[in-house]
C-alpha cells in the first residue's frame, strides 16, 4: 500500500488530540488505515451506560468512498442488523468525500439516541420499536447491559 | 385463480408427478361440470389442441385438401402482417452515426438556449431529450428549471441568477470558466488554501467549484470523478460537498480526469444518453454495437442490419406477440424454473419500479435507491420514498398473514403446476421445432445447390424433371412410411436429403425458392404460436383488461350472448384464443409436413397451405395482439369462436374446419382410453 495520504494522517491527529466527546478511534498498530472505535452510550437512551465497540476501516479510494463502519458488539436497534451493519446514508448514497470520520462517528452516536424505524435495517427490531416502543426499549436495555457493560 | 408463482419453492419439488394430457383433460372436464354445454365446447377445443400428441400417430396431413381456391390474396395478407408486427421506420446507426444524431440535438439546444453543449446534454440527459420541451420549460421559469435540473441550488437561484434570466446569466453558471471558478480564491490568489478534502494546501487557481460555490481542489475532483466513473456512474456525478447535489457537467469532468480515463466515460456516457434517449436501443445481439432507431417505441418487432438479431424494441426481449413485454419477462422467468435461480430472484430481488432493472436487495435498509436511475423507493410496497414518511409501516405489517388454508394453497398449486406444465410442453415443443427447421433451410438449400450443380449444366430442364418426378413419387411412397418417425429424428432426415439430392438431380434454383419461402413462413408461424403459450397461461390473470374491451364490445354490438355470459365474459374471449391458437397448431402441423417432404417443383398444394397457416397467425394476432396497443373502440371482435375467422369467409372451409375438428376429437379417444 502506498503511504498513507496527508487526508488520513490529519484526521487521525485530530482525532487524537481534540477526541469527541463519547467516542475513541484509534488506529490499529500495524494498519494505519483500520480504527478501533469505542463509542458510549448516549444519555437518556436506552443505550446509556453501555460501551460499543466498533470497527472502522478507510478503504484505498478513501475519502473518495466511504469508509466501512461495523459495530463488534451486539445492540439492539432498529438500523444496526446482527452483523453490526448500520443503515446509514451518509455511509452509502449520501456518502460525500467532504466528509470525516468524526463526522461519520457523530452520526452513528446521533443514530443511538434517535433510533429510526422507518428506514429500517433489522425488521423485526423496528417493526417492536413501532408496535411496543416500551417493550423494544427495555430489550435495548436489556442488551445493553448483557453485551456492553461486561468488564 | 391467480397462477403466478405462489409457492414456487414447493411446486419444483413436484414436477415429478406425472402430468399427461389424460389427468389434465380430466381435470378441466370436473372443473366445468356445471355447465355442460361449456364442457361440451372446451372437450372439443381441448382435444383439438392434441392434434400435436396425434399427429405422430396419424401420418394423414389433418388438413391437407382444404380450400384449394384461396391463394391469390396471399400476398396481402403477407404484406399486412409485415405491417403490423414490424416496427416502421426503423435505421440501424453505428456508434458514429448514433453519437452524431445525439450530437444534432446538442448543438439544436445549445444554439437555442446559448449554453455550452455539456450542459445541453445535461439538460438533455434528464429531459428525455425533448428539445422543444425543455426550450419552454427554461423560457418559462429558468431558475425552477436549473434547480429541478441540478444545475443550481434552489437558494442560490433566489439570490444569484435574480429578475433577468438571460443568456448571460446561463453562461455564468457554467463552472468551467476560470472567472467563476475561481472568483472566492482570485481576492488572495497568492496565499494557498487547504483543499476541504485532501487538506493539501494549494494556490487559488487549482481550485474548481460548480454554481453552488463548493470550492475542491482539482486533483480532489479528478480522484472523485474515477472513482464515480469505475462504478459506471457518468452523468449523475455530483459535487463532493455533503448533501450538495449539483451535477457536474461533462466539460468540467473531461478537462481534469486523466486522459486514460476519457474514452472509458465517453463509452459509458454514451450508453446512458442512449439508455434515455426514447427511440434509441441498443441492439441486444451479442457484440453488435448498433443502436436502433425508430419514431415510436412499441411492442414490435425490429430487427438489426448488422448482426440479424430479431427483438421486441419497447423491452428489448426476443419478438414476442401476441404476449406483452410484462407478461413475457415473467414467463421468461418462470421458464428458467428448472434450476433454483428462478425461486431466488423472485424472493430475493425486485424490479426498479421505475426503470424495471432487476434488484438484489442482499442488505440494508427497505429505503432503496436504484444504483441504475437513482429512484428512491420502499422496498417493501415499492412505493415512491418521498411519498413514504408516514405510511411506511402498512408495508411491514403485510407480510404477516398469508397462511389461510395450506391445504388448499398446495392443491392449488399442484393444479398450478399442472396448467404450466401444459403450456410450458408446447412452448418448449415450439422452441425445439424452431430449432430444427432453421436447420432445415440450410438442408434445402444445400439440396437445391447439389440438384442444379447435377443438371448437367442447363438451369431449366423440365424434360429431365418429369422423370425425376417418376422416380420421385417411388421414393416418396417408400419414404412416406417413414417420415412420421423421422420427422423427430434429425439425423436420419438429413441423411434422408443427402441420399435423395444424389439421386434426383431436377429443377432450377427458381423451382426450388418455393421451399424456403415456405419453411421461412413456417418458422415465423412457429414463433407467433411459440409466444401464444404465455399470453394464455397468464390470461386469466389480466381478466380485468380483456373486460374492459369486451365491454365496449359490448356496447357495440348489444350481443345478446354477451348478457348472460356475464360472469364468464374473459372466459369467452379465451376460449375464442385457444380456438384460434389450436387452429394455427394444426395448419402448423400441416405446413411442416409438406414443406419437409416437398420434392417437387408442384408449388400449388404448399402455397395454398402456406395462406392458410398465416392467415391464421394474422388473424390471431390481429385479434389478441393489435388490441394491445390500438384503440379498443376501434376493434372489431366478434366474441365467438368460428364466425371471426377471416378465411372462413366460403362456406366449404367453414365446414372443412368443423369436419377436422370432429375427426380430431374421435380420433383422440384411441390415446385416452388405451
Amino acid at each position: 500500500m502506498s503511504a498513507l495520504p496527508r487526508r488520513i494522517i490529519k484526521e487521525t491527529q485530530r482525532l487524537m488530540q481534540e477526541p469527541v466527546p463519547g467516542i475513541s478511534a484509534v488506529p490499529d498498530e500495524s494498519n494505519a488505515r483500520y480504527f478501533h472505535v469505542i463509542v458510549t452510550g448516549p444519555e437518556d437512551s436506552p443505550f446509556e451506560g453501555g460501551l460499543f465497540k466498533l470497527e472502522l476501516f478507510l478503504p484505498e479510494d478513501y475519502p473518495m468512498s466511504a469508509p466501512k463502519v461495523r459495530f463488534i458488539t451486539k445492540i439492539y436497534h432498529p438500523n444496526i442488523d446482527r452483523l453490526g451493519r448500520i443503515c446509514l446514508d451518509i455511509l452509502k448514497d449520501k456518502w460525500s468525500p467532504a466528509l470525516q470520520i468524526r463526522t461519520v462517528l457523530l452520526s452513528i452516536q446521533a443514530l443511538l439516541s434517535a433510533p429510526n424505524p422507518d428506514d429500517p435495517l433489522a425488521n423485526d427490531v423496528a417493526e417492536l420499536w413501532k408496535v411496543n416502543e416500551v417493550e423494544a426499549i427495555r430489550n435495548a436495555k436489556e442488551w445493553t447491559r448483557k453485551y456492553a457493560m461486561e468488564n | 385463480m391467480d397462477f403466478v408463482s405462489t409457492g414456487g419453492g414447493s411446486l419444483v419439488d413436484n414436477i415429478f408427478l406425472l402430468f399427461n394430457a389424460y389427468d389434465w383433460w380430466v381435470y378441466y372436464s370436473k372443473k366445468e361440470e356445471k355447465n355442460l354445454a361449456k364442457k361440451e365446447r372446451e372437450e372439443k377445443m381441448y382435444d383439438q389442441a392434441f392434434e400435436e400428441i396425434l399427429f405422430s400417430l396419424d401420418e394423414t396431413p389433418i388438413y391437407a385438401d382444404s380450400g384449394g381456391d384461396q391463394h391469390n390474396d396471399g400476398r396481402d395478407t403477407n404484406e399486412f402482417g409485415a405491417d403490423f408486427e414490424t416496427l416502421q421506420g426503423l435505421e440501424c446507426l453505428n456508434m458514429e452515426q448514433a453519437k452524431n444524431l445525439l450530437n444534432e440535438h446538442v448543438d439544436q439546444l445549445s444554439s437555442k438556449l446559448h449554453i455550452s453543449p455539456s450542459l445541453a446534454k445535461l439538460f438533455l440527459h434528464l429531459n428525455e431529450w425533448n428539445v422543444s420541451a425543455i426550450v419552454t420549460a427554461y423560457s418559462k421559469h429558468t431558475n425552477a428549471f436549473l434547480v429541478d435540473n441540478r444545475v443550481k441550488l434552489a437558494a442560490t437561484a433566489a439570490l444569484g441568477a435574480s429578475a433577468i434570466p438571460s443568456a448571460a446569466a446561463c453562461t455564468d453558471i457554467l463552472p468551467l470558466s476560470p472567472s467563476s471558478s475561481t472568483s472566492k480564491s482570485s481576492t488572495n490568489a497568492s496565499s494557498p488554501i487547504s483543499c476541504p478534502v485532501c487538506t493539501h494546501p494549494l494556490p487559488g487557481d487549482h481550485f474548481r467549484s460548480l454554481t453552488c460555490g463548493h470550492s475542491f481542489c482539482q486533483y480532489c475532483w479528478a480522484r472523485h470523478f474515477e472513482v464515480q466513473i469505475n462504478q459506471g456512474i457518468t452523468l449523475d456525478i455530483s459535487c463532493m460537498a455533503s448533501q450538495c447535489n449539483i451535477l457536474v457537467p461533462e466539460a468540467l469532468i473531461l478537462t481534469l480526469l486523466r486522459p486514460s480515463l476519457h474514452e472509458k466515460y465517453e463509452a459509458f456516457a454514451f450508453r446512458d444518453f442512449v439508455s434515455t434517449h426514447p427511440s434509441l436501443r441498443f441492439c441486444p445481439g451479442p457484440n453488435c454495437s448498433v443502436v436502433m432507431r425508430a419514431r415510436e417505441s412499441k411492442p414490435k418487432r425490429a430487427t438489426c442490419n448488422a448482426c440479424g438479431t430479431s427483438f421486441c424494441f419497447q423491452c428489448g426481449i426476443e419478438y414476442h406477440a401476441p404476449t406483452d413485454c410484462v407478461v413475457i419477462k415473467k414467463w421468461l422467468t418462470k421458464c428458467a424454473d428448472d434450476s433454483e435461480t428462478a425461486n431466488y430472484i423472485s424472493a430475493h430481488t425486485k424490479d426498479c419500479p421505475k426503470c424495471h432493472i432487476c434488484i438484489e436487495k442482499n442488505g440494508g435498509c427497505n429505503h432503496m435507491q436504484c444504483y441504475h436511475c437513482k429512484h428512491e423507493f420502499c422496498w417493501m410496497c415499492l412505493g415512491d420514498w418521498k411519498q413514504h414518511g408516514s405510511e411506511y409501516y402498512e408495508c411491514s405489517r403485510y407480510k404477516e398473514n398469508p397462511n389461510i388454508g395450506r391445504e388448499s394453497a398446495h392443491a392449488q398449486a399442484r393444479e398450478a403446476l399442472k396448467k404450466y406444465l401444459h403450456y410450458y410442453e408446447r412452448w418448449e415443443n415450439h422452441a425445439k421445432s424452431l430449432k430444427l427447421e432453421s436447420a432445415l433451410v440450410d438442408k434445402i438449400k444445400s439440396r437445391i445447390h447439389s440438384k442444379v450443380m447435377t443438371s448437367s449444366g442447363t438451369w431449366i430442364d423440365w424434360q429431365y424433371l418429369i422423370e425425376a418426378s417418376t422416380l420421385l413419387a417411388k421414393c416418396r411412397y417408400t419414404l412416406q412410411y417413414t417420415y412420421p418417425y423421422a420427422y423427430y429424428m434429425q439425423s436420419s432426415v438429413s441423411h434422408y436429403y443427402t441420399v435423395i439430392s444424389h439421386i434426383i438431380p431436377t429443377g432450377t434454383w427458381i423451382d426450388w425458392q418455393y421451399l424456403i419461402e415456405a419453411s421461412t413462413l413456417l418458422a415465423k408461424c412457429r414463433y407467433t404460436l411459440q409466444y401464444t403459450y404465455p399470453y394464455a397461461y397468464y390470461m386469466q390473470s389480466s381478466v380485468s383488461h380483456y373486460y374492459t374491451v369486451i365491454s365496449h364490445i359490448i356496447q357495440q354490438y348489444t350481443y345478446p350472448y354477451a348478457y348472460y355470459m356475464e360472469s364468464s365474459v374473459s372466459h369467452s374471449r379465451k376460449e375464442l384464443f385457444e380456438y384460434q391458437q389450436a387452429q394455427l397448431e394444426a395448419e402448423i402441423e400441416n405446413l411442416s409436413w409438406k414443406v419437409e417432404r416437398a420434392e417437387t417443383t408442384d408449388r400449388g398444394d404448399l402455397e395454398n397451405q402456406m395462406d392458410i397457416a398465416e392467415k391464421r397467425r394474422i388473424t390471431l394476432l390481429k385479434d389478441f395482439h393489435l388490441s394491445s396497443f390500438s384503440n379498443p373502440t376501434k376493434l372489431d371482435i366478434p366474441p365467438q369462436g368460428g364466425t371471426t375467422v377471416p378465411i372462413s369467409t366460403k362456406d366449404s372451409s367453414t365446414a372443412s374446419i368443423q369436419s377436422e375438428g370432429e375427426g380430431v376429437r374421435s380420433a383422440s379417444m384411441a390415446p385416452l382410453s388405451s
